[in-house]
């Protein structure tokens, strides 16, 4: 039997009132695979991951986590969380922040008096272990973070823009220890807007906006990508969905938009879908459009 | 289990933050104040002659009534303060993401912070009301306060506070949650006079408005409680009657309505801080 998905979210939505935040997505995270979730500020990455979390509910579809349905507390310990936001109590000292977080995650008391000055060392703030937290820079905060989320040794590690307060040092440590967590086989699952950052470290990309996964694969292969516009009959969509695997097809102003690898891929699908009984009546060459979505929904950063 | 790790997390916040280091040293101010006025008012109380026979008691007990009363309103601010924003303002804050996605149940969380900030309400009354009895008992040499039901009256009456303040902080923001608990608090605090001035008067409206406000929020009607156990002496009843106690101390049933009133603010607060989205 194959081992469970690190992460599967099947036909997931999130509505905040009349605002679809998340609509439809569908999304696997292979055990070890480091992962990264590319799109603009607003577009639902966080929404997502804190779903993923079991902070925020679903309003449809289905969530599961280290083959655990989303939320229990079984599968919570095993997961290592560094928030957006990275504010925490600021009255605790460095030392006493992970020293509770390590209690919270289940860590044994002898386990915890070593590993937590360990991990202060491992993001530099050996010096600071026994300065508050309100003491600290931003930078300093996220590192501490960081740091809090590797405390109960997880086997999944969700960073939701792990940078954002960091300078290009900061950065480069980071992106260190993402690829440490991914040599020892522990997933990661990377938020980020910035293209490089993922870039650097990813195995697969999700590009998300608005809501919706718009990409998944491996980034350079997104990147060598074309995209189509097929105007087709009846059961176009489904029919392309079908032939191609489930990502890459979306519907825009009426009409269906298709990734596709290569020329290849194209005269392979339009046959399929003719012989499928869908009549394809255009079909033309979106120019570049792939790129233009990486200049939207993400920035290169100054990595 | 984590509630005890919330709970202790929660005592050692409120130990190290200002509003409690505050309270301590307004409430240590307060306390020399007092004691400087029990020492002129037991003086004066020596020097007059005659009187009914256990005057002095009586007194006496009155002065360490109307202190009590001060810390009592002393501890129900803090409890309020402490409590208003510890769900929803932490959410807003950012604060309690981390901890909430770790293994510990939402449950856990609000339990916890009951379970602390009342352990931190103990500590404050239980050493302050000490200090209060040990100074009258040192300046009159007369050991008053009854039984030790007064001061866990007065707990109890913070602890239906910080449930009001944890139900309503699962949902709003702290600076309404703050006025829409002060308010109730006021309510209360306002229908104990309507009550009493109802019974003065014999009007039976007013009696029942001062009874529905202590069924809505039964804080006042507990420190009514409390302070018919802390006062002795056969007259005070009378003499305490006003802001700081009532003529007629309510009945057991009243007890029965806090522990009621505490289930429902916690449930509900268990309830929707269940439900609710960071």
């Amino acid at each position: 039997m194959s081992q469970p998905a690190a992460i599967h979210l099947s036909g997931v939505s999130k509505r905040y009132g009349r605002t679809l935040a998340v609509d439809d997505v569908s999304l696997s995270v292979a055990h070890g695979e480091v992962f990264g979730f590319l799109g603009p500020n607003g577009a639902g990455k966080s929404t997502i991951v804190k779903m993923v979390l079991g902070l925020t509910y679903p309003t449809a579809g289905e969530i599961e986590v280290l083959g655990q349905p989303v939320g229990s507390l079984a599968a919570r310990a095993e997961v290592g969380y560094l928030p957006e936001t990275f504010r925490f109590h600021d009255w605790l000292t460095a030392s006493e922040l992970l020293h509770f977080h390590a209690r919270l995650a289940r860590v044994p008391a002898n386990a915890r008096t070593e590993r937590v000055p360990d991990l202060l060392e491992l993001v530099g703030l050996k010096d600071r272990a026994n300065d508050r937290i309100s003491t600290f820079s931003k930078g300093m905060m996220q590192r501490v973070g960081l740091a809090q989320a590797l405390v109960g040794e997880p086997r999944l590690v969700i960073l939701d823009e792990p940078t954002s307060a960091l300078d290009p040092i900061g950065r480069r440590d980071v992106r260190d220890r993402i690829r440490e967590l991914g040599e020892r086989g522990v997933t990661v699952f990377l938020n980020s807007h910035l293209l490089s950052e993922v870039e650097q470290v990813c195995d697969r990309v999700a590009i998300i906006d608005h809501g919706s996964i718009v990409a998944e694969g491996k980034l350079d292969e997104l990147l060598n990508a074309q995209e189509i516009e097929l105007r087709a009959g009846e059961g176009a969509e489904a029919a392309a969905r079908k032939i191609l695997g489930k990502g890459g097809v979306r519907k825009v102003n009426g009409r269906l938009r298709v990734r596709v690898a290569n020329d290849d891929e194209t005269a392979r699908l339009i046959r399929r879908m003719v012989e499928a009984g869908v009549p394809v009546y255009d079909v033309r060459q979106i120019g570049d459009s792939l790129e233009d979505l990486f200049v939207r929904v993400a920035e290169r950063g100054d990595v | 289990m984590s509630t005890h790790l919330i709970a202790f997390f929660t005592l050692r916040e409120a130990l190290r933050r200002r509003v409690v280091l505050a309270a301590a040293l307004l409430t240590l101010g307060y306390l020399v104040l007092y004691g400087v006025g029990v020492w002129f008012g037991y003086r004066d109380l020596q020097e007059t002659q005659g009187g009914p026979p256990g005057l002095t008691e009586g007194v006496v007990s009155l002065m360490l009534v109307g202190g009590l009363w001060s810390l009592n309103f002393i501890a129900s601010v803090l409890a309020v303060f402490l409590s208003v924003g510890a769900l929803s303002g932490e959410v807003d804050q950012g604060t309690l993401h981390a901890i909430a996605a770790r293994p510990v149940r939402r449950s856990e969380i609000v339990l916890g912070k009951f379970v602390g900030f009342t352990l931190m309400l103990a500590v404050f009354i239980g050493v302050s009301a000490s200090l209060m009895i040990l100074i009258v008992a040192v300046i009159t040499g007369e050991i008053v306060g009854g039984s030790w039901a007064g001061p866990f009256l007065m707990l109890l009456a913070s602890m239906l506070l910080i449930g009001l303040a944890l139900a309503g902080s699962s949902r709003l923001s702290p600076l309404p949650n703050g006025v829409i608990v002060f308010t109730l608090y006021a309510t209360a605090l306002i229908g104990g006079v309507i009550e009493q001035i109802g019974d003065v008067l014999e009007s039976a409206v007013m009696f029942n408005i001062g009874v529905f406000s202590s069924v809505l929020v039964p804080t006042r009607a507990m420190w009514d409680m409390a302070s018919a156990q802390l006062a002795t002496g056969g007259f005070v009843g009378e003499l305490s009657a006003g802001p700081f106690g009532a003529s007629n101390p309510p009945s057991g049933w009243m007890l029965l309505i806090a522990f009621l009133h505490l289930a429902l603010t916690l449930g509900f607060a268990l309830r929707a801080f269940q439900r609710r989205d960071f």
